[in-house]
């Protein structure tokens, strides 16, 4: 098995495993005002975080020496 | 440059699946997100409705509707834990005028009015405590009176407004609003119905939602949420005469009834404070009775008329006080915070002059001539002024 499709079959299993939370959280809320109120945060951080590791990951790459 | 685009794509083919730790980020990412679509959907909804409040409030509205109230009511306890106001603070020169003031003589025969409220702070500020009428064409008995002052010693700079309203002179209706009671068929305007503007004197806020309330409704005889017994209940019956006590019926309802609106436990029963007025379970999951907000409450008093009392920065036990100074006997609490507490009085027919009983009230002195989000108790007077 390539990496490619090693990647592709991990974000598949990933997916699955998402829904399968989303579908507890939504069967052991008291509403739909329960799950936004955990998962809006819990999705604005993980943007944050994914945001601002790649601007660190750029950053190292553009001080790191030419050659 | 051919091989080095080829070396690109067979590099990028090459890249692992990302670590464990990666992973599991992506889960709650993609979880959260999953989650997310139906409450955008949700949310999208309710905003897409008619409304008279920001978007904010019928955000904060629409989690309280959709299970969240628990929640929201502790972040709201924090919120007002942090902004509590201090002690005492520069003593006040004078309170706002509310009413009219009239120099007309006193009529010849006897009517009653409410003995002037006993200021709790001395020395009294001008005209502290001191009825006057709603509105500028009262007549001898007027309808509504208001009065303020200050209503505890600790907080000198606090002012309570109080309404006393003449249930022999009135007549209560109790006005569903746009969202409020939810399940409704026949909803009505939810404002003051252009026809009977001629006739309005005040009106002022409804109590809680029932979703959050976790009490009872009848209106027009049809009962849209179940009653509750031991729960401050304000009724009207057939005929107009309104009372404030706690339902002990069941699910019995008296044909008799108009409406009958509950709100959290009596605040005051037959002249005396609830023992219990600090937090307990049966109060719900409402801002803790002890944090200092906006907070309003409806009282009876012994001859049956009606007395409605707000207030920024009151505990549940100030504002029972402020009712049973006001010669409440039986009362329940009404709505909490700024966006919610509005006591409106009518200076001239066809709601003309409209006067927010204090001037720091949040909601405009219009709130009511336009369809509002709750519900509300519009005070008609009888026979006209």
């Amino acid at each position: 098995m390539t990496p490619g499709a090693r990647a592709r079959r991990a974000l598949l299993i990933d997916v699955i495993v998402a829904a399968l939370i989303a579908a507890l959280a939504f069967s052991f809320a008291a509403g739909l005002g329960v799950v936004a109120f955990f998962a809006l945060p819990l999705f604005l951080i993980g943007l944050l975080w994914i945001v601002v590791e790649r601007l660190v990951l750029r950053l190292r790459r553009r001080r790191r020496p030419a050659g | 440059m051919h091989s080095l685009g080829v070396d690109d794509r067979a590099r990028r083919r090459e890249i692992p699946p990302p670590g464990l730790w990666r992973r599991a980020r992506r889960v709650i990412l993609i979880a959260a997100f999953i989650c997310l679509v139906p409450v955008a959907v949700s949310w999208v909804h309710t905003l897409r409705r008619p409304r008279n409040v920001s978007w904010s409030i019928a955000t904060v509205e629409w989690a309280r509707a959709h299970g969240a109230n628990p929640l929201v009511s502790q972040v709201e306890n924090w919120y007002y834990e942090l902004n509590a106001p201090s002690k005492g603070g520069p003593p006040l020169k004078s309170l706002p005028q509310v009413g009219v003031t009239t120099a007309s003589a006193q009529p010849r025969v006897h009517i009653y009015r409410p003995p002037r409220v006993k200021p709790l702070i001395h020395p009294a500020l001008p005209g502290e405590g001191v009825w006057h009428p709603a509105s500028a064409v009262a007549g001898r008995r007027p309808p509504v009176l208001l009065t303020t002052f200050r209503s505890d010693p600790e907080y000198p700079q606090f002012i309570a407004g109080v309404a006393w309203i003449d249930s022999g002179r009135t007549h209560l209706d109790y006005v569903p609003g746009l969202a409020e009671p939810p399940e409704l068929e026949s909803r009505g305007p939810a404002e003051v119905p252009p026809a009977k503007r001629d006739r309005i004197a005040a009106t002022f806020n409804g109590g809680f939602p029932l979703e959050t309330s976790n009490a009872g409704l009848v209106y027009r005889g049809e009962v849209l949420a179940p009653m509750v017994n031991g729960i401050a209940t304000l009724v009207e019956y057939r005929g107009g005469r309104v009372d404030i006590r706690p339902w002990e019926n069941g699910e019995n309802i008296n044909p008799n009834i108009v409406f009958a609106k509950q709100n959290l436990p009596p605040i005051i029963e037959e002249g005396k404070l609830n023992p219990n007025l600090s937090d307990g379970p049966e109060w719900g999951a409402t801002v803790n009775n002890a944090i200092r907000v906006w907070r309003s409450g409806l009282g009876i008093d012994k001859r049956g008329n009606l007395i409605y009392a707000a207030a920024n920065y009151q505990t549940v036990e100030s504002l029972a006080k402020v009712l049973q100074r006001a010669g409440a006997v039986r009362a329940l609490e009404l709505d909490i915070n700024e966006d919610w507490t509005s006591f409106i009085s009518y200076r001239r027919p066809g709601a003309k002059e409209p006067s927010n009983l204090l001037p720091e009230m949040f909601r405009p002195n219009t709130r009511y001539l336009e369809p509002d989000e709750r519900d509300f108790f519009a005070v008609y007077v009888k026979g006209g002024r």
